[in-house]
């Protein structure tokens, strides 16, 4: 039903239907809510369901939806993200490193709901996720597939799909003044995911319990952080929005300008005498560094955790 | 008289303006050619480390004494910080079996050079997964201020490489499409090195 409003237009155009529209939504979604207490659970799957859902979808066939995502390299990087969920690459100077923080969660949690999706919007060039539709532009279906330059993202077509349909779906206030995917707008501010965003997205298409700290500007006042993040890994995965230009540039500047731009994986953190150990995910690899915990604190602008939902919790 | 030196300063700020980016070209295209040999030398010595062990290395700050040093096994990269004289930097590189002597030479040889960053970047071509040597140098210049830092940066590749009639590096020799690392368009130092000036430097 959903999807038709959106298809006719009139959703988003008219305000007084959106509004009957979203509560009646809410009130459907409160009747099922207390009718069935298992509606509300994090979906979750194993990497051996994904794998037998992958073998029944070998004969795919070629999409008119995408025209340059052909259906052998794309079952290829489908497995490859199944079977080594670590790998997805946001490619090298891209605006993806959000998307692909994001994106550890379904491939880890719930890699089937992940390749459901993947397939039907190959197949279908729609489909939805979550409470999310997704009905990518045409733009952004063509330019799927012919990405060059960005490393192995070169060669992950799936990869490309997914980036490109998340950008292309989700906006942000970063992508008020760039909406309409054009040729190489991955590396600019269409891409862009700000810390609301990247939230929202979590929650709307995985359904977990998300708690967030922090902003794109302020960092989270938190006093002790290896404590803190300690304490959340325990609970949930957690991610970061950190200022990877201090992270790397250092003292390069004498003006340093303190905005945070990149989403890792936060894995692992540990006290190595004065300092903190913190393993983490980005770019399709694992890291270990130790920092100092007032640098950690400088870096470190958003912190969120997406806890499952099970029907234990509730 | 004050729209008379706000012209003054406008001319002045132009010429200004004008002299950083001369003499930034100035330095990409002489640079190579002033310290080919110990740029070579570089190469080949990290080319020829990183095949038993995979490693790059960053200077992290202006003065050139403190290194970032990463190890990149087949599971993890693992981020070192060191500054260049320690022993714990030596320590390090024989737990994870480096020749010693070989890594730290080439360490003080990127820091006689200003080379702040050097690594071996992936990169495709037709489908095929190649690979060059990244190095990014800091150039001593005027720089105005609040202007981003400007760095210099080199590609080694192992092939000899295509370039259109103005020196600009191409994809292949079939796709007449320039080649971007790092969304940056490369000039032709020769067939096998080319330069760019960018705002990044890894």
């Amino acid at each position: 039903m959903v999807s038709l409003f959106y298809k006719t237009g009139k959703f988003i155009r008219s305000p007084v239907l959106h509004m009957l529209i979203f509560l009646m939504l809410g009130s459907i979604a409160h009747v099922f809510a207390n009718e069935n207490p298992l509606a509300d659970t994090t979906p979750l799957s194993t990497k051996k369901q994904a794998l037998i859902y992958l073998e029944k979808n070998k004969e795919l066939a070629a999409s008119t939806f995408w025209p340059n995502v052909p259906p052998v390299f794309f079952l290829q990087n489908l497995k490859k993200n199944i079977d080594n969920p670590l790998s997805i690459y946001e490619g090298i100077s891209t605006n993806f490193c959000g998307y692909a923080a994001f994106s550890y969660l379904p491939l880890h949690d719930d890699p089937l709901g992940y390749l459901t999706f993947m397939i039907q919007l190959y197949r279908n060039g729609k489909a939805i996720y979550g409470k999310e539709y997704f009905e990518p532009s045409k733009e952004v279906k063509l330019a799927a597939g012919t990405l060059s330059f960005k490393g192995e993202l070169d060669i992950r077509p799936a990869d490309q799909l997914w980036f490109l349909a998340l950008a292309d779906h989700f906006k942000g206030y970063l992508n008020f003044f760039d909406k309409q995917y054009h040729t190489g707008d991955e590396n600019k501010l269409w891409a862009c995911v700000n810390f609301a965003k990247f939230n929202r997205m979590v929650r709307n298409l995985f359904n977990y319990q998300v708690s967030a700290i922090g902003s794109d500007l302020f960092r989270p006042g938190i006093r002790d952080m290896y404590e803190y993040l300690a304490n959340k890994l325990q609970t949930g995965t957690v991610a970061l929005l950190v200022n990877n230009v201090e992270l790397f540039k250092r003292n390069h500047n004498r003006l340093k300008v303190g905005i945070p731009s990149h989403f890792i994986i936060l894995l692992d953190v540990e006290e190595v005498n004065d300092k903190i150990a913190i393993t983490y995910w980005d770019y399709g690899f694992k890291s270990r560094q130790l920092l100092s915990a007032s640098f950690l604190g400088k870096i470190i602008f958003g912190i969120t955790t997406a806890v499952k939902k099970t029907t234990h919790a509730q | 008289m004050p729209n008379k030196s706000a012209k003054l300063g406008l001319i002045v700020y132009c010429s200004v303006l004008l002299w950083s980016c001369t003499s930034m070209k100035k330095f990409s295209s002489n640079y190579f050619y002033e310290n080919e040999q110990t740029l070579t030398t570089i190469e080949q010595s990290y080319k020829k480390l990183y095949q038993d062990n995979q490693f790059s290395v960053a200077f992290t700050d202006r003065t050139f004494n403190n290194i970032s040093f990463e190890i990149i096994t087949d599971s993890i990269k693992l981020i070192y910080e060191f500054e260049v004289t320690e022993t714990r930097l030596q320590d390090t590189l024989v737990k994870y079996k480096f020749p010693v002597k070989e890594v730290t030479g080439l360490i003080m040889q990127m820091r006689a050079v200003k080379c702040i960053w050097i690594n071996n970047l992936d990169y495709y071509s037709n489908q095929q997964k190649r690979s060059l040597v990244y190095m990014s140098f800091r150039p001593v210049t005027f720089r105005l201020p609040f202007n981003n830092e400007k760095y210099y940066t080199l590609t080694f590749y192992a092939q000899p490489q295509y370039f259109d009639s103005e020196g600009r590096l191409f994809a292949t020799r079939q796709l007449r499409k320039h080649r971007k690392i790092n969304d940056e368009i490369f000039r032709r130092i020769n067939d096998r090195v080319c330069y760019t000036v960018s705002e990044r430097f890894r």
